[in-house]
């Protein structure tokens, strides 16, 4: 982990503008005086909370400095051969998907549209395929419950704490004019993380949510840096790679959806740029997929270290409303892949993981809805394959733009995709009077066919209803 | 709710009428079709409702009966009569100095053949602008290009232009309102849009006015260029569903409508909620002008409402601009969202103007909500202090 010296820190603090408002308060606190000594300074500042000010100021500097590497080893070894394993199937995915493309640039009447190199229910299958060899001595007290989907022993958070820590959501209210100028204020004036991720676990009004993102990644006086990266990678795009057609195909879905289809030709830019970053790979928090060179194949994982998958798209969409300049969107986009949506991809222990909060999911449903949990099991229809979709694409398509824009904000304000299983919990209470009458699969997709609304705050009191 | 066995008619076969007069227990009239007068509730066609008032058809309506136009509504909803109103109203204004009513919201809009003299002048002084040219009467799109020359005029079947442009010879009779092209319109995705809003007028005098809480922007399919090359691709610059759908982008599931909710998360998020305010309240404002505009000249008639189409283009600034006003806004659907929004905008008039489906104390059951379904109360020329003042001003002056 890398360490500031001194001299590096007071050069970041007079770069943060709170330092300077810190400074500016000591001054005024002084007025016209002429002798100051240290022994002043520092009884000033106890007495106004400036020292405590400064204090945060400079863990934040620190924790800022040390530099986040990516997760490339699990701690439990089978994950990481199964991981190498999901890789090799991927390959071979691609190079069945590239045969098909081939197959309808010969023949137009050809019009397979599996034409991409993995979707959630692949990932979920093969997480279904995971056998733990050898039980590990760390878990031996961990419960291994046969009923359930993933059979796999990792640590995993007490559902209990998960529900615990969201249940403030419950009593969140509708605010009142003043309040909401209030937060406007404090999103302007704010700059640390651990601030920021207050306000958002409470409430970001719209016209500041950009701020406030920015703000959190630190990109708020990078402008000029994200433009300029931003327009090598579009010139990069000039030169047209084997996956861009895939990511071509990709934006139909989201190209007939009502409220993303007018950013179609923004998120076909954006992911274009994102598969020829080089930067993903240092940035990105966990490396999902094995990305050692394969011999004989005519394509390799691109720069990122990973293959773009089904729907993609869908993770840039909601950022769009975000900001009229797309450089803004892309980097908006990027952090938040590289911090969370990677790990909905990852067979990992971790525990912002898709496996875990998979088993998160399993286990709150098993035990608050067991009548649930056994019919959808009975009828051939698990928890898991009804909800996954939502899961990985964080609801986008089932919610409207401001409730996904509430999720994002509740990822950002426990730097954690939890709210995730709240919610995936929470859409499984609101149908259950329908899912516990359907007798098969049939009924079951003919229940989430219908015109359906499903809201934020909504499915958060569902989830806790037993 | 009531249902009362109201008798309806309609001259549209449209599903969200029918559907809604269906739903509410009201049976449809049973005489035949064109000399029915035996109904309640009719939903009749502009010419229609222009027969029922002409006094030579000797025909008056009754208590127990409603319908959806005005009588002259074209005061508002012809191109060339809403220029003239405004106008004319503007001028009223500037004159007595009643109200700071803000005007800035219609292009530069010149009526042809009356106004042709004047638009050369213009043109010669802006050579580079360009030029929307409208047929006074049509709807979707019919009919309208864009223009850069003069000599384009000759567009209108059978027109010609003398050859120092100095005299326009309309062939045929009908008026063209011609005006300046917002160039640079606020594109989201590249695209050009427009908005169709929603609203609904119960009286004119005094002036009663809703305002629906759905509409849309409807897209169009090309990206936006001001390129001369694609001055004449329909598909980059007439935002109306009706030339849309003809595009080979044109997608069945969204039909390029994208719901006002998303457009105001998306002007709040990006540009900040100051901003967002500030165009609502000059949506607002050209709405309540425009009505205001024709309040003296509309027949008011308690039998009559009016549900309107507006559309609004707005430019890169946020600003807002009146496009025109439709009377007969369309009730196809297009897509299932569409349907759910037509049907409940139709059922909230209903509820609006037959509330309970009680013809008796509709207007005092009105007076203490400003809420009904989808729509909001935007103006009650009963509740507005300043025409209260207006009045007394007004009334002392007859005194002295």
């Amino acid at each position: 982990m890398q360490q500031l010296d001194n001299q590096e820190i007071l050069m970041k603090l007079k770069s943060s503008k709170q330092f300077w408002d810190i400074k500016k308060k000591i001054k005024q606190g002084f007025n016209e005086q002429q002798k100051i000594g240290v022994n002043d300074i520092q009884k000033f500042a106890q007495s106004c909370e400036v020292e405590d000010q400064l204090i945060k100021l400079i863990s934040h500097i620190l924790k800022k400095s040390k530099k986040r590497e990516t997760i490339k080893e699990d701690q439990i070894e089978f994950l990481n051969t199964s991981k190498v394993k999901w890789t090799e199937l991927l390959f071979k995915n691609l190079d069945i998907v590239h045969q098909k493309t081939k197959n309808q640039e010969e023949d137009d009447t050809n019009t397979d549209s599996k034409l991409y190199i993995y979707d959630e229910k692949n990932l979920l299958a093969f997480l279904q395929t995971l056998k733990q060899q050898q039980s590990s001595s760390l878990y031996q007290n961990v419960q291994f419950q046969s009923n359930k989907l993933l059979n796999i022993n990792i640590p995993l958070k007490s559902s209990q704490s998960i529900l615990d820590k969201y249940q403030y959501l419950l009593l969140q209210e509708e605010l009142q004019d003043e309040k909401i100028n209030k937060i406007r204020k404090q999103i302007e004036n704010e700059h640390l993380d651990i601030e920021l991720e207050k306000i958002a676990q409470n409430f970001v009004p719209n016209g500041e949510r950009c701020l406030l993102y920015l703000k959190y990644f630190e990109f708020d006086h990078q402008e000029t840096v994200i433009q300029q990266n931003f327009a090598k990678l579009q010139k990069e795009c000039l030169i047209q790679l084997f996956y861009d057609e895939l990511l071509e195909i990709d934006g139909h879905e989201i190209s007939e959806d009502t409220f993303y289809f007018v950013f179609q030709e923004q998120i076909l830019t954006c992911l274009k740029c994102f598969i020829r970053d080089k930067t993903i790979k240092e940035n990105i928090r966990i490396q999902f997929q094995n990305g050692l060179k394969k011999e004989n194949t005519e394509f390799q994982l691109p720069v990122t270290g990973f293959f773009p998958f089904k729907n993609i798209s869908k993770y840039v969409a909601p950022l769009c409303y975000l900001s009229t300049k797309i450089h803004i969107i892309y980097a908006l986009f990027k952090e938040f892949f590289c911090r969370y949506f990677c790990f909905l991809h990852s067979i990992s222990s971790e525990s912002n993981s898709i496996l875990s909060l998979c088993m998160q999911i399993e286990e709150i449903v098993s035990t608050r809805s067991p009548k649930l949990f056994h019919h959808l099991k009975v009828i051939g229809c698990d928890t898991l394959k009804l909800i996954i979709h939502q899961l990985v694409y964080c609801f986008i398509g089932d919610m409207d733009p401001p409730h996904i824009l509430s999720i994002y904000d509740q990822i950002i304000g426990h730097d954690s995709l939890e709210i995730l299983v709240i919610l995936c919990v929470g859409f499984l209470n609101k149908y259950k009077p329908k899912l516990l009458l359907a007798k098969n699969g049939e009924n079951i997709q003919q229940i989430f066919s219908e015109l359906r609304e499903d809201k934020f705050q909504e499915l958060v009191q569902f989830a806790y209803k037993q | 709710m009531q249902n009362k066995k109201l008798k309806w008619k309609s001259d549209f076969e449209k599903s969200v009428i029918i559907d809604n007069f269906i739903n509410r227990g009201w049976i449809k009239s049973q005489e035949k079709e064109e000399e029915s007068t035996d109904w309640n509730v009719y939903w009749a066609t502009v010419w229609n409702v222009r027969n029922i008032f002409n006094p030579k058809n000797g025909f008056r309506l009754n208590d127990q009966q409603i319908i959806n136009h005005f009588p002259n509504h074209y005061e508002l909803t012809r191109k060339d009569c809403m220029v003239k109103n405004l106008k004319r109203f503007k001028r009223e204004q500037d004159k007595e100095a009643l109200e700071m009513l803000n005007f800035d919201f219609l292009p530069t809009t010149y009526i042809f053949p009356g106004e042709y003299s004047l638009f050369v002048e213009e043109f010669h002084r802006n050579p580079n602008q360009t030029w929307i040219v409208k047929p006074a009467a049509r709807s979707q799109g019919k009919g309208i290009f864009l223009l850069r020359k003069i000599q384009q005029l000759k567009k209108i079947s059978g027109t010609s232009v003398t050859s120092n442009m100095t005299q326009l010879n309309l062939a045929s009779k009908e008026n063209y309102v011609v005006s300046r092209y917002i160039d640079n319109p606020l594109l989201i995705g590249g695209k050009k849009f427009d908005l169709r809003m929603y609203v609904l007028v119960t009286n004119y005098k005094p002036l009663k006015v809703w305002i629906y809480n759905k509409g849309f922007g409807r897209f169009c399919n090309e990206q936006y260029t001001t390129d001369v090359a694609e001055i004449e691709n329909m598909f980059v610059h007439l935002t109306n569903v009706a030339i849309q759908q003809y595009s080979d982008k044109y997608s069945q599931k969204h039909g390029g409508k994208y719901s006002i909710d998303a457009l105001k998360l998306y002007v709040e998020s990006a540009y900040g909620t100051d901003a967002l305010q500030r165009m609502m309240d000059d949506i607002h404002n050209i709405m309540l002008t425009s009505l205001k505009s024709v309040q003296a000249v509309i027949q008011n008639d308690k039998h009559c409402f009016e549900m309107y189409g507006y559309d609004i283009l707005l430019d890169s600034n946020l600003k807002p601009w009146l496009i025109e006003i439709n009377a007969s806004p369309s009730l196809t659907t297009t897509t299932p969202v569409d349907k759910n929004l037509k049907m409940n905008l139709i059922n909230d008039v209903y509820n609006i103007v037959l509330p309970n489906d009680d013809f008796s104390d509709s207007e005092s059951k009105q007076q203490t909500t400003n809420k009904v379904g989808g729509f909001t109360l935007l103006y009650d020329e009963n509740l507005d202090p300043n025409i209260r003042k207006t009045q007394k001003r007004q009334s002392v002056k007859i005194w002295k």
